[in-house]
């Protein structure tokens, strides 16, 4: 169980960190303003891990405090040392450092990589073990009740989409005129669209309807209930293509070689999508910017029609031939028109909307086709409550003090408290 | 990797209770002048294992004939805390291992990046 778990969160979340490592642009993801006020309210002096820190873009915060941080992922790591950063690379599950000796720890987006609940808690007290007594932590993990994205399981796979390293021209976007299409240059096409999916957590004004069209994910069965990967399912089938059961052949070979070949399956359907990128909503917050998407929503709402022999195309040819359906022909407007048209189409089937993601899909010529293959992340997005009660019944020596929903995530903020053992 | 790193960092290797420090084998050492700050070094000072800081700097040649105990109203000391800030902060070790001193479990250190990954089973 625990092997096959690993082995999932190797394929699934480490390799895909590796992967996509250098699409990873610093200057892209803003700090959350509650992240960097935590680590701003530290005394002086004081030593905080950022336990999953990615590429560091919460160790520049705060000089009056040591900050340290570790990640699983290799190429992340260098590019924070890169940066002047003090960072190592271990796994979550077996942190090396003494006990008690962090003032403040950080977990960002981490805990929803695990694949099992006893995992998530095993994470959760190995740093509690790292903690001082008195000493709080801030963990973040993904919210499974947002205002956009629909989830209908717990634990999925979430495409990824590479986009190409940020260019000044984004940081240019919020300011003065919002005439996206003034700016033709194909690479900014894609940027545009992810700057757009970035608001989606946002999206107060979507219909029910819109709501509907937003569940565009892959599902499996938790894993804490199902041990056989063979039987991770894609709930959601859009096509003919997308039933993949695995077939009879695959039951005899190890559960590993089948996994991945049931994912290498969905993944071969579905490549990416902007809409799902999700450093967007977790990590941009500057009000420009959202002034921007705000603006790119609001003319979303036109009347152009979703291009549907392109949809039909798309749930007909493979993957890598997908690629030249770059939206030549749809400017970023163009996508954010497909994503208002679909709220007021509701015959839309599901082929079309499976299809009209892969067509909205940013995707970014041959690198995507390399990516392709690995860039499904799994994820376990938490309900509410879910992470206080993790913390409560299984980590003795944490005291949540807040919990709150922030950019679509839930987030707690703990205290190691001493505890007396009989 | 700082020497305030290594006094926080532990062999996690299963079975081990006397994982710390982790023995230093260095082969580059860069020394990074930063700022010196007298009341973050004094505020940093009683968070550390003195010893393993000592011995750490000893490895790297960089004990600056700091004592093995820690003496007492170091806040004042203004000569004492600038060595405190250069072993803390300014050496580093760019290439070389942390060596386990129980199981002998190597962990390389390459371009400043402890590799604290263990391997199934370990």
């Amino acid at each position: 169980m625990d092997e096959a778990a690993s082995q999932l969160e190797r394929d699934h979340v480490h390799s895909v960190y590796e992967r996509i490592a250098p699409y990873f642009n610093d200057s892209r993801y803003k700090a959350w303003p509650k992240v960097k006020q935590f680590l701003l309210e530290q005394e002086p002096g004081s030593i905080v891990a950022d336990v999953g820190c990615g590429n560091g873009k919460y160790l520049h915060i705060n000089d009056d405090i040591f900050k340290l941080g570790c990640d699983v992922c290799r190429p992340l790591v260098d590019s924070a040392w890169g940066r002047g950063h003090e960072v190592q690379l271990c796994d979550g599950l077996r942190l090396p450092y003494r006990d008690g000796c962090f003032d403040a720890v950080l977990s960002i987006a981490v805990i929803h990589h695990m694949s099992t609940k006893e995992r998530r808690v095993r994470a959760i007290k190995e740093m509690a073990r790292t903690l001082r007594v008195g000493g709080r932590i801030m963990i973040y993990v993904w919210a499974m009740e947002q205002k956009r994205r629909k989830f209908e399981k717990q634990d999925i796979f979430i495409p990824w989409n590479p986009n190409p390293p940020l260019s000044p021209a984004l940081r240019q976007r919020g300011n003065g005129t919002q005439s996206v299409s003034d700016d033709s240059a194909s690479s900014d096409k894609h940027r545009k669209v992810r700057s757009i999916s970035s608001m989606v957590d946002e999206g107060d004004l979507i219909s029910p309807g819109q709501q509907k069209q937003q569940r565009l994910w892959f599902f499996s069965r938790s894993l804490d209930s199902v041990l056989d990967f063979t039987s991770l399912t894609v709930s959601r089938s859009s096509s003919s293509s997308l039933q993949t059961p695995v077939d009879e052949a695959s039951e005899s070979r190890s559960r590993r070689t089948s996994s991945r070949g049931l994912i290498r399956q969905m993944s071969s359907l579905f490549s990416s999508s902007s809409r799902t990128s999700l450093e967007e909503d977790v990590f941009i917050s500057d009000p420009n910017e959202q002034v921007h998407k705000n603006d790119n929503r609001s003319s979303g709402n036109g009347n152009e029609t979703v291009p549907v022999e392109l949809v039909h195309d798309c749930s007909a040819v493979p993957l890598p031939d997908l690629v030249s359906y770059q939206r030549d022909q749809s400017t970023c407007e163009g996508n954010v028109e497909v994503d208002g048209t679909l709220s007021q189409q509701e015959p839309l089937q599901r082929q079309e909307s499976t299809a009209s993601l892969l067509e909205s899909d940013g995707m970014s010529g041959q690198s995507s086709e390399q990516l392709k293959d690995s860039c499904l992340r799994y994820y376990h997005v938490f309900r509410e409550g879910e992470l206080t009660q993790l913390i409560q019944n299984h980590v003795d020596e944490l005291h949540v003090l807040h919990t709150y929903l922030d950019h679509a995530n839930w987030c707690v903020v703990a205290e190691k408290v001493q505890v007396w053992k009989v | 990797m700082k020497l305030l790193t290594h006094n926080m960092l532990t062999s996690h290797v299963k079975g081990v209770t006397k994982g710390y420090p982790l023995i230093i084998k260095a082969t580059e050492v860069k020394v990074n002048e930063l700022e010196f700050n007298s009341q973050f070094v004094s505020r940093m000072i009683p968070k550390l294992e003195w010893g393993a800081l000592i011995q750490a700097a000893e490895w790297l040649g960089q004990s600056q004939d700091l004592p093995s105990t820690l003496i007492p109203d170091y806040e004042k000391d203004e000569e004492f805390l600038r060595k405190v800030h250069r072993i803390l902060l300014e050496v580093e070790v760019i290439e070389g291992s942390l060596q386990c001193p129980e199981s002998g479990r190597e962990f390389p250190i390459s371009k400043g990046v402890p590799n604290m990954l263990l391997n199934e089973g370990e």
